[in-house]
Formats: structure tokens, sequence, C-alpha cells
């Protein structure tokens, strides 16, 4: 196989060079451009994406809603009072629980704390 | 303290080197103990218990690597030695440089051939672990773990930074031209080339196709030259800017939707390996490991691809290529070359990025100029080289955060290497073909 490859020299070469390059530019520009494209394009077709549908109402549909209706009082305030409170009391108070989480490590004489305690005593 | 540590790096190798030189230069017998020891075993028929053990003494003799050491081995067990010492003492991409120095000493400790022991022969354990090199397995799997690792937010945020990536694969082709004027032929021009991506998989994936007898140098230069960034890099981005230059202030990335980012690795997908093909195994895994990242629904597959997976094929690959520097494969002028065709070709694609971020400048106008320092993250050496913009732009301006910006040319310059591999391997069967007829 390289028998064959090597009676290409220089000229070879510098085709390759220039063609490469321009490839690897041109591969990379593309993306580029799609890219660029997107960031106004993306938005674009969400919206249309996201767009609210027209809500129809279906048989099955319409006996939940009836059913739904049918939620006693208590569950309601219940419901009324965690939404009341979320939007009302949402991070007003922070917890003030620190939690000092120990880390475990490996004794060793070379960090232990009695040789920094008595430090130079101990040499003696 | 880089000044020192340049020193320590190249005085090191030259050293090795100049050892290596005078000592084959002073034409030392190739004739080791082990095959002296042999040949008196072979002559002495075995009689008496005696001579028995004595022989089977003799014999276990020559099958230890004291009497088997030849000085190109010992050689590399100290290159070995100097990549340990160089990562544990530097940091110098530990991850990689520990198992290819660990990996160096373990090809390098001399045996009796035909045990099935060694990387070369048929048949040995290290070869079948060597299999994932030989036939460029291990590189896409770890492209997947790269692409599982990789965020393409700020690329996606500022595609026009995607160009800077291919402005340093320049560095590439420049040094295929050199590598052929120094005598090399189109495949292995093309595999040393590609050090210049300073990309440790492409450069191994495009040389076990083109050129598997340069793998090993072609490899070790690749990883060594991008845990070396942080020495080569400074002092041409220096060079190459001002000092108002690198203060320029780049205004921060929009923000970028999820569809985005599940859209980047589609596309990218689709339209550069529409492109270029022959990168498939490359770029393929890139895309896909960076869609189970940012799908949102695979965070299990994302998760392996970029810990424990690509780790093994870090270790399995590191270990592998060292070894694969057997010394009697290894010490050659052509590893001598690649080494230094890899400097320029790394100090060339710097030089370019940094050139073409300074181009772009001239079209750019107001916040939307860019920091040419960036440019020289086009190199795909990541996030090495992007760390290396951030601080380089630290020292300029104390309050001027770099790292986000130049992690766009950074990935950019990990799908331009791949492409320009794949450019490289279309354009060398082309050319068999060609030769074929």
């Amino acid at each position: 196989m390289e028998d064959q490859v090597t009676q290409f020299g220089l000229t070879e070469g510098l085709v390759i060079t220039l063609v490469g390059v321009g490839l690897v530019f041109f591969t990379l520009t593309l993306l580029f451009l799609l890219f660029i494209s997107f960031t106004y394009l993306v938005p674009i077709v969400m919206e249309k994406i996201n767009k609210p549908k027209q809500i129809v109402i279906k048989k099955d549909d319409e006996e939940m809603l009836i059913n739904a209706t049918k939620v006693s009082g208590e569950v309601n305030a219940a419901i009324a009072a965690a939404v009341y409170h979320y939007m009302a009391e949402a991070h007003d108070e922070e917890s003030t629980i620190l939690t000092i989480q120990k880390v475990k490590k490996a004794y060793s004489p070379w960090s232990s704390k009695i040789y920094s305690v008595h430090g130079s005593q101990l040499n003696r | 303290m880089n000044t020192k540590r340049l020193f320590i790096v190249f005085g090191a190798i030259a050293t090795i080197m100049i050892s290596w030189a005078a000592a084959s230069a002073a034409g030392l017998s190739n004739q080791t103990i082990g095959e002296v020891t042999q040949a008196a075993v072979a002559t002495g028929a075995p009689q008496d218990f005696n001579a028995l053990a004595m022989n089977g003494l003799m014999n276990f003799m020559s099958m230890t690597g004291f009497a088997n050491l030849t000085l190109p081995n010992f050689v590399m067990i100290c290159v070995g030695l100097l990549f340990i010492f160089l990562a544990i003492k530097f940091d110098y991409e530990p991850l990689l440089l520990i198992p290819i120095g660990a990996g160096v000493i373990i090809g390098n400790i001399p045996f009796v051939a035909g045990n099935q022991i060694g990387i070369y022969e048929e048949g040995s354990v290290l070869s079948y672990l060597y299999f994932g090199v030989e036939k460029g397995i291990y590189p896409p799997l770890i492209f997947l773990g790269i692409g599982a690792m990789t965020d393409f937010t700020s690329l996606i945020a500022n595609p026009k930074l995607m160009l800077l990536g291919a402005a340093a694969q320049v560095g590439v082709f420049l040094t295929f031209i050199g590598a052929i004027s120094l005598g090399f032929d189109l495949s292995e021009a093309a595999a040393i080339g590609i050090i210049g991506g300073a990309d440790g998989p492409t450069a191994i994936f495009l040389s076990s196709k083109s050129a598997p007898h340069l793998l090993g140098a072609i490899a070790i230069a690749a990883y060594s030259y991008m845990a070396l960034v942080p020495v080569i890099q400074p002092p041409i981005m220096r060079l190459m800017t001002t000092p108002e230059e690198r203060k320029i202030r780049m205004k921060p990335p929009r923000t970028v939707t999820k569809t985005e980012k599940i859209l980047f690795p589609l596309v990218g997908l689709i339209l550069t390996t529409f492109i270029s093909p022959s990168a498939l195994p490359l770029l393929g895994m890139l895309f896909f490991g960076n869609l189970l990242k940012e799908s949102g629904h695979t965070e299990r597959l994302a998760n392996t691809a970029r810990t424990s997976m690509i780790d093994i094929i870090t270790i399995l690959l590191g270990v592998t290529v060292g070894a694969s520097t057997q010394a009697s494969v290894f010490i050659t002028t052509d590893s001598l070359k690649i080494f230094a065709l890899g400097a320029v070709a790394f100090a060339i694609a710097t030089f370019s990025g940094l050139a073409f971020a300074k181009m772009m400048n001239l079209f750019l106008k107001g916040d939307n100029k860019i920091n040419p320092l960036i440019g020289a993250a086009g190199v795909s050496a990541v996030p090495d080289s992007a760390r290396v913009v951030q601080q380089e732009g630290l020292k300029a301006d104390s309050n001027n955060h770099l790292l986000m910006h130049a992690m766009a040319p950074n990935v950019a310059g990990v799908i331009g290497s791949a492409v320009a591999a794949g450019i490289l391997i279309s354009f060398l069967s082309y050319f068999q073909q060609v030769g074929g007829m």
C-alpha cells in the first residue's frame, strides 16, 4: 500500500492541503450558517408548535369535568390554602438550620492535630 | 516557573537522546548477556544432577530481564519513568501520562521473544489489548465519552467561533506538507500532520488506518504535546497579540434553549458525516455521546459514557500505546522527526488560530469583537487549551474570564480535527486507487 502512495510527492501534498483546508472551513462554515439561522428560526418555529390549541371538549372529558366539580369543600380549601401559601410566602423564610458535614479522614501522623498542638515540644 | 519546566522536560529528553546516540556511536555489542548464556546452555549436554541444575539455572538466567537488557530498552524505561515523573510532579495530563508511562515500562521490559509475551507477538495478552488501538476501536469510544462530557452551549450561543476551530486545522495540513518534504510518504505524512490537531484519539485513529508502524511515536508525540499545552501555547499567544487585544472583553453568551442543544448533535452528526463519511466512527460517536447527554432522558447512559467507560478505555489505550513503544520498533530517526514535526504542528495550529481570530476582528464591530486569545483554543486539546486561554486572559486583565468563550473554539476544534482526519483518509484512499491503476 505504501509503495503506491510513495509515488506521490509534494504536488499532491499541496493539493490535499489546499482542498483539505477548504473542506474543513466549508464544513464548519456550513454548521456556523445553520446555527446562525437557528438562532432566528428556532424561536419562531417553537412558538408555532407551542401555540395553545383550541380546546375541544369530548364527551369523556365532559364527564370528568362534572366529576371534578364534585370535590368536597375541604379538599378545595386545602388546595387554596396551599396555593396561597406558595404564592405569598415563597422564599420569605429560609431554613436557618446549618448542617456541618463531618469529613472522614484516615488517621495519619502527618495531619494529626496533636502534633500541631504540641508543635516543637514533641521534637525535643 | 514555565521556563524551568520547559528546561526540565526538554533537558531530560535531550539527555536521553544524547546518551542513546553516544552509546550507539560507541558501537556497543548488541549481544546481550542472555544470548551469551543461552549459547552456553545450548552447547553443554545435561548429564548428572549438578549439571542439570546448573543448566536450568543458566537457562532461567538467560530468560531474565537483566540478561536480555539492551540499551534502547533501558533508554525507553527511562522515558517511561520521565513521563510518570512529569505527571506526578507537574500534573501534566496525569490521567494519560501515568498509564502511558507505565505502558512504556511494561513494553520495554526485556524478554526472550517467542513465548507470547510482547505486544507485537501474536496471541499474547498485550497484543489482544493492543487490538483496540491497532484497529481503531478505542478512539471512537473515547469520543463517545468526550461527547457525553462536552457542553456545546457556548458554541451554539456564538456559532461564529466555529470558524476558529477550522482555522487551527491549518496546522494539520501545513505539517502534512512539512512531513512530505522531510521524506515521509503521503499516508505517513497525513498521520503525522494530525498531531497538529492536538487530538490524541484522532491521531491514533488516523495513524492506525494509514501508518500503523508509526502509531507508537505519533500517539506519544500527540499526548506529550497535549500535556505541554501550558508550556507551548502562552509564548505564541503573547507574541501574536497586543496587550490591548488581550484585554478585550467579550459579551456573555446568550442563553441556549434545550431544543437547540438537542438539535446541535443531530444536525452536526448528519451534516459533518455527510460531508466527510470517513470520519464517521469519530464524529458519529462524538455527537451520539452528546445526544445522550442533552436528550435529558438517557442520563444513565451519558453518565456511564463520560465516567466509567471513558476511564476504562483511557486505561487500556494509555497502557497499550505506551507498551507499543517497544524500543526495537520505536527508537528510530523517524520517531525523532515525528517529535520535531509534532511540536511545529502544534505551534502552527496555535498560530493560525490566533491569526484567524485577529482577522475576524477586522470584520466585527463594537462589543461583538472577540478576544484573539481564544483563537489559540482552536486546537482541540479539550479543555487544556481553553484553560490556558483563561489564564492568559487573567494575566492581562484580572477580571476578564475567557473560559466559557474559549470552550467554543475548543470543541469546534474537536469537530474540525475529526473532519480533517476524514478528509485525509478519503484523499489517501483516492491516491491509493490512482496509484493502483
